[in-house]
């Protein structure tokens, strides 16, 4: 699965060390997400998106091999 | 007694088994000695018998057959062999089975990952002693596997944590 979270995390000025705090877990976590070696769950995907005020679709979408 | 109604608590609930922080730390300190023990057992243990104290306890001690006594009775262990090893096994169980400072959903993959690794690596282990060692030997064989899945489950998931961590992507 694809994700634009190092983007958005740029855009709106954020480590991944304020992101994990702001959703409750580690930077590992956040950075694990990021290199796609980790698919979050939706729990946790749509804290993420709220935390950037973007849709699921606009930080998350499916590769061609999901 | 505590832990044992946590677990079940948890588990009625169908909560996470995992037990608090805390636990983690009470593992490592039973789990250290107990390792270097078993270590110094393993290694000059059976040439160097100068201190083996017994004690008596309650169990089912062998085949009926082959001593004619009751199968449950009274009678003497060694101390050594048997305290470490009860040790190592609380401490072990104390590591594995306590959560992390800070427990989300990825440290619960990488829970998962361990778990899976080490139970597989312990049956190829198991595996390759079945057909590498025979007769009295594979006793020890045994003995040893009661603790592989432990040891091979703390070094994975502390190898993972640990890789995780230095693998900085920022």
């Amino acid at each position: 699965m694809n994700n634009k979270i190092k983007i958005e995390r740029a855009v709106n000025n954020l480590t991944q060390e304020q992101l994990a705090e702001k959703v409750s877990v580690t930077r590992q976590t956040i950075n694990a997400i990021e290199l796609k070696k980790f698919v979050p769950s939706t729990v946790l995907a749509m804290k993420i998106c709220k935390v950037f005020n973007k849709t699921i679709e606009e930080v998350f979408g499916l590769e061609d091999t999901d | 007694m505590y832990i044992i109604i946590y677990i079940w608590q948890n588990y009625t609930n169908m909560k996470s088994l995992l037990l608090p922080q805390v636990y983690k730390k009470i593992g490592w300190f039973l789990l250290f000695p107990a390792f270097i023990a078993g270590l110094y057992l393993l290694i000059w243990g059976t040439t160097t018998n100068t201190y083996n104290p017994r004690i008596k306890t309650y169990g089912y001690f062998g085949s009926v057959f082959a001593s004619g006594k009751p199968v449950i009775r009274f009678d003497y262990i060694e101390l050594i062999p048997n305290l470490f090893s009860i040790l190592f096994l609380a401490g072990g169980i104390l590591v594995m089975f306590s959560k992390e400072k800070k427990e989300d959903e990825y440290i619960n993959q990488i829970r998962l990952n361990a778990l899976q690794y080490a139970v597989f690596v312990n049956y190829i282990l198991l595996f390759l002693c079945m057909i590498s060692i025979h007769s009295f030997e594979f006793l020890n064989v045994l003995f040893y596997n009661l603790f592989t899945i432990i040891i091979i489950y703390i070094l994975r998931f502390h190898f993972l944590i640990y890789k995780n961590s230095t693998n900085n992507n920022e």
